[in-house]
């Protein structure tokens, strides 16, 4: 079996009208063993920057730790917040310093930029980013992710269709996929709020 | 004052900073604190409920580039702060030291950098420049204000030597002795945060060598709790920091009465 599915994940990321919504799966497994079903696989950078992490969960905490320490270094100098666009070179910056020992995580950011865009990006485990208008997806589940989402979605959706639309291409995803399920976890970011929702599907 | 007590004699010990004098002294730190003498004067004062900063600028001239940058008070993590006295490149070698290396504890343990830990790792490594590598030490003082769960609100003092030690109200910079000794009689132990700023106003405006206060002389910061109990540090705006001068009566110049 692969590292990248020890423990199993599944990311989804989607742009929608002045707004983005991230969305992961909560099983934990090791092997073919499920040990959590609460996982937290999506963390936030600030207000408006959401970081996922598929792949390895160890890598994906140490990474993530890694993240905060640049992040808040760099909120302390710069005296202001990280735009997604520079947070996505520092991660794959981060990712390319090990280039031959590697983190086993590949990473789904996202983030309203300057003037409340909306800003998605994945990378590989060593920081090749991939930069998408529509959605982007990780994880063990990510070939069904990927036919999922470029069936399901449209441009410029509102909020409200948005969360409806990642939560149907997640819930249908992660239930042809072993490794990945026990619910989600869906975050939608507006400018003027986040909206976290807890979703229930096949808890197998 | 220590720098008129050294005699001729003493010029032979003051090139190294890493010898001492026939006497036990080493110059080097006390000419160091003579640095910080010149500077701007900054008070801290602990209150039951918070830390409260003030800091006097020395540099106001019309020509400087407006910022919403501080001078004088600057934050190490999101439950520290500190205020500055002396030389400000030395500060910001230090501020930026501080910063990493609270990081490197959260990083570590994943939780905040408890306040005395971080005063002590700064402060040993201001002692390493009193003891090694021939290089002089940082022209700085500090004050700590923070908050952590094992000992709530704390303020500290640090100088050049790399010494430090826990106020409950403490003066750093210009006149420091001056506004220590008016701490000292007015500091009350269960004084609350607006009292605290009220004190901290008052005493620097009658140390202060200008004639009359405005709040562009001046910064004034506090960390505090907010109701979510989470540590918060916030810069007083220029404009709250006038209303607040106006109110207790620190404004006018010295020659008119209200």
């Amino acid at each position: 079996m692969s590292i990248f599915e020890y423990n199993g994940s599944a990311l989804v990321a989607m742009v929608g009208k002045n707004c983005f919504a991230i969305a992961s799966d909560r099983r934990l497994g090791v092997q073919l063993q499920t040990i959590a079903t609460d996982f937290q696989r999506i963390s936030k950078i600030h207000d408006r920057l959401f970081l996922g992490l598929s792949g390895l969960a160890t890598d994906a905490q140490t990474l993530y730790q890694r993240l905060v320490f640049r992040h808040k270094l760099y909120q302390l100098r710069e005296e202001r917040d990280m735009k997604p666009e520079t947070f996505a070179n520092l991660v794959s910056a981060i990712l390319y310093e090990k280039r031959f020992g590697p983190y086993f995580c590949q990473p789904v950011i996202a983030g309203l930029g300057d003037e409340d865009k909306p800003f998605i990006c994945t990378m590989d485990s060593i920081g090749a980013k991939e930069l998408a208008k529509d959605f982007v997806v990780a994880g063990t589940a990510s070939e069904s992710l990927y036919g999922a989402c470029e069936s399901m979605f449209k441009d410029d959706m509102e909020p409200e269709e948005l969360f409806e639309t990642v939560s149907q291409a997640l819930l249908s995803s992660v239930d042809r996929d072993c490794l990945s399920g026990w619910g989600g976890h869906v975050y939608v970011v507006t400018p003027t709020e986040v909206k976290e929702r807890i979703l229930k599907g096949r808890m197998d | 004052n220590c720098g008129s007590a050294l005699t001729k004699m003493s010029r032979r010990y003051d090139s190294r900073t890493t010898i001492f004098s026939p006497e036990g002294r080493l110059y080097q730190v006390e000419y160091a604190m003579e640095a910080i003498g010149n500077a701007g004067s900054a008070i801290g004062i602990l209150s039951k409920d918070g830390v409260v900063l003030v800091g006097e600028k020395k540099v106001t001239s019309k020509l400087l580039q407006t910022s919403t940058s501080t001078e004088k008070m600057y934050k190490i993590d999101d439950h520290v702060a500190c205020a500055v006295a002396g030389i400000m490149s030395d500060a910001n070698i230090l501020i930026n030291t501080a910063r990493v290396q609270a990081q490197r504890y959260t990083y570590a343990y994943q939780e905040p950098m408890p306040v005395e830990q971080l005063v002590q790792s700064l402060c040993d490594t201001k002692q390493g420049y009193t003891q090694f590598g021939g290089l002089r030490p940082f022209g700085v003082s500090f004050l700590f204000a923070g908050w952590d769960k094992n000992y709530g609100f704390q303020l500290y003092m640090s100088d050049p030597s790399g010494n430090y030690s826990g106020w409950k109200a403490a003066a750093i910079g210009a006149n420091n002795q001056a506004a220590q000794s008016m701490l000292k009689q007015d500091y009350k132990d269960e004084i609350t945060r607006e009292e605290a700023v009220q004190l901290a106003l008052k005493v620097l405006s009658k140390t202060m060598d200008s004639t009359s206060l405005t709040s562009e002389k001046l910064e004034l910061a506090e960390v505090f709790l907010t109701p979510s109990g989470n540590v918060k540090y916030q810069v007083c705006s220029s404009d709250s920091l006038s209303k607040l001068l106006l109110k207790f009566g620190v404004t006018q110049p010295a020659a008119e009465t209200s």
